[in-house]
């Protein structure tokens, strides 16, 4: 993900690159987006996060994330093991059950066995942009509360101030964000 | 007028150490004993600081001074949201009180943006409660420099924590700004440790100001006074915090009576001391000048 900064001092420019890189790393979407362009004017309170996605990760299946040890499956990924055991018992009720922390025992017919490692657990597509949106959220000043959208493809641009933003700044935004999204 | 250390080292002859700051006249402020290890906060005159610093040589322990011991200082931040805390207001917490301050955190309910922020009549006067506030803000100086009309009406020593180095405010620290991690770099302490040394500079200003007008009794003299009456219950913590000025107790209304009986020297404690509600937390005493209410002696 590459971050590029404009408008501030070189101090904000430099820090607002930072918050950048660790704000999309925590909401886990650092390796989806290709680059992320912000544009700050502290003067007139104006501040646009332009990202543009990139590639983004497969679906993770039940195979991926656990093993098969005969009638139990066990969980070598931890992370997504709520949703593993939401999406087992709402499939098969009672016939899944929690052994112990990664431990999930089964009674089921060889053929639904099968079926069941192709389930898809999560995909990072379902909530790909209300993970950007929080992280761009996270790294507009909190004060600029009044936002405006430019849509396109592939693409996510969000102007924010704390006054009304005119069209002058709709305008000057997508001039900026073309320029290198 | 007392100087404020801490100690620490072993268990050996420990006793000794507390016996002598008894003897001269001083204060056993704060004392924990883990082990084999022990931490003593001590308060004692300032003339008497040899006798102490032989007396540890002897022991082997280690002495550090507090320079912001005996003040209660309020860290102020925009909002305590995920854009201010926790990063980097406790990492500054963390450093006040690494040198001895008892700190406090506060986040303005309409502290943030630049032409919308305010601070409310309420949140103003828990503010001035405190002996210093210091203000931590962002990373633009457009920003800052209209934030600081904020700061500008209150009656308290203030300082401002931003973002650009250069910039003029008066009691200003930059380097800081906004922060997603722990400030753990080299680079990030030096600056931590010049904004300690500058709160320090606001802290001994406020004491000079003090001595000229020396109070009727000391914070130290009044808190033991205190304790005797009304002994700290078991696992209580920090029930009577030492200020500048005073002292802000942690007690149930029904022991308010017992507390105006203190007797100090030759007088009662509601005869040298304000008592008054704290917005904040407890009751706060204001302690009068010697000037108004004569010797307690």
């Amino acid at each position: 993900m590459e971050v590029k900064v404009e408008g501030g001092d070189e101090f904000a420019n430099a820090s607002y690159e930072k918050i950048c890189m660790s704000t999309f790393r925590d909401v886990g979407v650092r390796s989806s987006l290709d680059l992320v362009y912000m544009y700050c004017n502290p003067k007139e309170h104006v501040f646009i996060v332009a990202v543009k996605i990139g590639r983004v990760a497969s679906p993770i299946k039940v195979g991926d994330i656990t093993h098969r040890e005969g009638e139990t499956l066990r969980i070598t990924n931890e992370t997504y093991a709520p949703k593993l055991l939401a999406l087992l018992w709402e499939m098969y009720g009672e016939r899944v059950q929690q052994i112990s922390r990664l431990e999930i025992g089964f009674k089921l017919e060889e053929k639904e066995v099968d079926e069941l490692k192709e389930l898809v657990v999560y995909d990072p597509r379902e909530d790909l942009v209300a993970r950007i949106l929080d992280g761009i959220d996270r790294i507009i000043p909190e004060g600029a509360r009044v936002r405006s959208t430019i849509p396109s493809t592939g693409r996510l641009t969000i102007i924010a101030s704390e006054n009304p933003i005119g069209d002058d700044w709709r305008i000057k935004a997508e001039e900026l964000v073309s320029a290198y999204v | 007028m007392y100087k404020i250390m801490m100690f620490e080292g072993g268990v050996y002859k420990f006793n000794e150490l507390k016996e002598l700051i008894e003897d001269i006249g001083g204060f056993i402020l704060q004392e924990s004993v883990m082990q084999t290890e022990t931490m003593l906060h001590l308060a004692f005159p300032e003339e008497e600081e040899r006798v102490i610093r032989d007396k540890i040589k002897d022991l082997g322990g280690k002495f550090k001074e507090l320079p912001l011991a005996g003040a209660e200082i309020v860290i102020i931040v925009p909002s305590l949201g995920k854009h201010h805390a926790v990063d980097p207001a406790c990492d500054i917490a963390e450093f006040f009180r690494r040198k001895g301050a008892i700190t406090n955190m506060l986040g303005l309910a309409r502290g943030v943006g630049q032409r919308i922020a305010q601070m409310t009549a309420q949140e103003r006067e828990i503010i001035e409660e405190f002996d210093a506030a210091v203000f931590v803000f962002g990373c633009f100086k457009e920003c800052i420099e209209e934030k600081v009309r904020l700061c500008a009406m209150l009656d308290v020593p203030y300082m401002v924590v931003g973002g650009p180095s250069d910039l003029a405010v008066d009691h200003y620290v930059g380097g800081i700004g906004r922060k997603t991690d722990r400030m753990r770099r080299k680079g990030e302490i030096d600056i931590l440790d010049d904004m300690t040394a500058e709160l320090g500079k606001i802290v001994d200003d406020r004491r000079r100001e003090i001595e000229e007008d020396p109070l009727a009794a000391s914070p130290l003299f009044i808190k033991d006074m205190i304790e005797m009456v009304i002994p700290p219950k078991a696992g209580e913590e920090l029930p009577i915090i030492i200020r500048l000025d005073g002292l802000r107790v942690n007690i149930e209304k029904e022991d308010l009576g017992r507390i105006r009986e203190v007797e100090i020297g030759k007088k009662k404690l509601s005869e040298i001391c304000d008592l008054k509600k704290s917005l904040f937390k407890g009751y706060l005493l204001k302690i009068r000048t010697e000037a108004v209410t004569g010797s307690i002696y």
